[in-house]
């Protein structure tokens, strides 16, 4: 077995109580590294393309990683990698934090859950083995609540991950939160609650050695110190919510569902605005020098405030009252939503009914009660709510009218945002995506940033571009490292593999680890091919497509470019 | 020409737009460089650090120091990761 794994996963069977540490051959483990690269493996292995996501037998698995418990700054990660009940495909969700050291501590390399527990209930795993704890008492509770319940009860050194209201009631793309982060993307949350399980502790202390620890200590040193440098000044110094006056400007800022890439509110939503009127501190996730989370008072209480919350449930929905801008996101938290696909949902619903397509006449972009009650009703899956918390995508098939032209999704995931048409590299990344429409599995917006492409006008010469950021990302999804750090390499691949090789002991190179991330992606697409993935599934909604911008008429992507860029992306990958 | 600062660039220069004589691309970051120091310290010799970026009236990316600049082109300077 190489250092830093322990060289099985724990199998716990909720329906039967049952759990079992199953070996994983070591060249499992360097093929796919862990995170989410293990995770797609060990779902591949369980068959669970074929299952329906929501059902007890399809598995759900928390994904550790060798570098995880390391001094490397930002390696404290786990990925929860499942079916998407939103989507019907791979879904691969990251989160930060203790839950990350504590899960590896529990002596394994991954957590697989399967089963239904009999019992609304905690799974409980600790140095005493693995059990069921009601948990009656949570039902209902935020995140935050349980999580600080449950420390409470079994002790502050335990981790836990928690699924809010929503995912009780099943909303699709409800999300694990762990230390105020969440797991967020494509309904993690809703598998977890299908399981009836509010919460899972755990606690553990069993360390992994390292190969070559005194190298290993003198480069995660050198990395902590560059990770204080320029590269990572945005995050530390502004958050990532400093994109919105930068996309406004560059008219990428997605607004009204995408109808326009300017908000003329914009500037209320910034930090620099937000900064002025409001007290603000600053957390690390644990084992982070970066500290990218800011965190501003609204009110009595305090809310984190990321680019894409402020993006979804800000100009998406054509709301620029910063109060309630923030009070959505912080309900999304408490509930256990995405922010992404709760705003892009409502945003959708809002033009229906600006169109005539849904009698909700209170639904209006720039409500901000709208937004709010809307929140409301779709964590509790009332009245309207109980449409809106299916998707963008089943929600337009049951609204009817050809509304799918305008439901802003890939795959039934929902556009973070970047606009697709003024960013066209970025555009064919969420075309391509595996788990759909996502700006953390292809960071093809840097391209569309730079002197690479024209960003309105792209190339084939795109796709190679828009591949290797793919690659990339898939590659620090599985080792794992936060993608934050990205600029701060100078050879990724090389020093990403010297990390590898002085904890693992392996003689791994840099091609090694470009030929590990395209195996990871091609493993998530053999997930989607049985899933029933085809390539028509590969596009993105007709609003896109040969239709100008309207804030933008340079920025147009013609169907027929659309369909180039994916054409040559597949040639590329050999598929 | 208008030289305008957005997110990491605006805060370290504390505006948001500056008026600037300038050919090239390479004279304007110098020019900047003598104007704000904390931003200078950015700028070696005539390019920016790669954890920024400059864009010639918010179409095209540059970064060649041989950037011609007109009298009416428009320079946003920015920082280089603009995702999240």
């Amino acid at each position: 077995m190489p250092f830093g794994y322990h060289g099985s996963y724990l199998r716990i069977d909720l329906s039967s109580g049952a759990a079992e540490r199953v070996p994983l051959a070591d060249t499992v483990l360097r093929q796919f590294i862990g995170g989410s690269g293990l995770g797609v493996k060990l779902l591949l292995d369980e068959g669970a393309a074929l299952l329906d996501p929501l059902s007890p037998a399809a598995p759900l698995v928390f994904a550790f990683s060798p570098l995880v418990g390391s001094p490397l700054t930002t390696s404290a990660k786990f990925a929860v990698v499942s079916k998407s009940p939103l989507t019907e495909r791979i879904n691969d969700s990251l989160a930060s934090s203790g839950f990350a050291i504590a899960g590896k501590g529990c002596g394994c390399d991954a957590m697989m859950i399967v089963g239904r527990a009999p019992e609304f209930s905690v799974l409980i795993v600790d140095e005493t083995g693995v059990r069921l704890e009601s948990a009656t008492e949570y039902r209902g509770a935020t995140c935050g609540a349980t999580e600080g319940g449950l420390k409470a009860r079994l002790g502050a050194h335990y981790r836990v991950a928690s699924i809010g209201p929503a995912a009780e009631n099943n909303v699709r793309y409800s999300t694990i939160s762990h230390d105020g982060r969440h797991a967020g993307r494509g309904g993690s949350g809703a598998v977890l609650g299908a399981k009836n399980i509010k919460a899972i502790a755990i606690s553990g202390t069993q360390r992994t050695d390292w190969a070559h620890p005194g190298e290993l200590t003198a480069l995660s040193k050198a990395l902590s110190k560059k990770s204080f440098g320029p590269a990572t000044a945005k995050y530390r110094e502004l958050g990532t919510a400093t994109n919105l006056l930068t996309f406004n400007r560059f008219g990428t800022l997605p607004t009204r569902n995408f109808q326009s890439g300017t908000f003329e509110e914009a500037v209320n939503l910034s930090p620099e605005q937000l900064g002025a009127v409001r007290s603000k501190t600053r957390k690390s996730c644990m084992a982070c020098t970066i500290g990218c989370e800011h965190i501003y008072s609204n009110g009595d209480s305090s809310v984190r405030v990321e680019y894409e919350s402020l993006f979804a449930l800000g100009s998406l929905c054509g709301i620029g009252d910063a109060d309630a801008v923030l009070r959505a996101s912080q309900r999304c938290d408490e509930l256990g939503i995405d922010t992404i696909s709760t705003g892009g949902t409502i945003a959708f619903a809002m033009e229906c009914v600006e169109r005539g397509w849904l009698d909700e006449p209170w639904l209006k972009f720039g409500s901000s009660a709208a937004l709010l009650r809307a929140i409301e009703m779709i964590g509790a899956r009332e009245g309207l709510g109980n449409l809106l918390a299916e998707g963008s995508r089943r929600a337009a098939l049951a609204i009817g009218h050809n509304s799918i032209a305008i439901a802003p999704q890939v795959k039934g995931l929902e556009i973070p945002g970047y606009e697709p048409r003024a960013l066209q590299t970025m555009a064919l990344g969420f075309a391509v995506g595996a788990r759909g429409a996502d700006h953390n599995r292809s960071g093809a917006y840097e391209v569309d940033f730079s002197d690479k492409v024209d960003r309105r006008h792209v190339t084939l010469d795109a796709v190679r571009h828009a591949i290797e950021t793919e690659d990339k990302a898939a590659l620090m999804d599985s080792l794992i490292v936060c993608k934050f750090l990205r600029g701060v390499f100078e050879d990724f691949h090389a020093e990403t593999a010297e990390m590898l090789h002085y904890v693992t002991g392996w003689d791994v190179t840099a091609d090694e680890l470009r030929q590990t991330a395209r195996r990871i992606v091609a493993a998530k697409r053999q997930f989607n091919l049985l899933a029933g993935w085809t390539q028509t599934e590969d596009t993105l909604p007709e609003r896109f497509l040969n239709t100008p911008l309207s804030s933008d008429p340079e920025a147009v992507l013609s169907h027929q470019r659309l369909d180039e860029l994916v054409t040559e992306y597949h040639r590329q990958r050999g598929w | 020409m208008y030289v305008e600062f957005l997110a990491v660039p605006r805060r370290l220069t504390g505006t948001s737009q500056v008026e600037v004589q300038a050919e090239s691309l390479g004279q304007l970051l110098t020019t900047l460089a003598a104007q704000f120091p904390s931003l200078g310290q950015f700028i070696t010799l005539d390019r920016l650090d790669p954890a920024f970026i400059a864009s010639l009236n918010g179409d095209q990316f540059v970064s060649d120091p041989r950037t011609v600049l007109g009298e009416n082109d428009h320079v946003l300077i920015l920082s280089a990761d603009a995702g999240g």
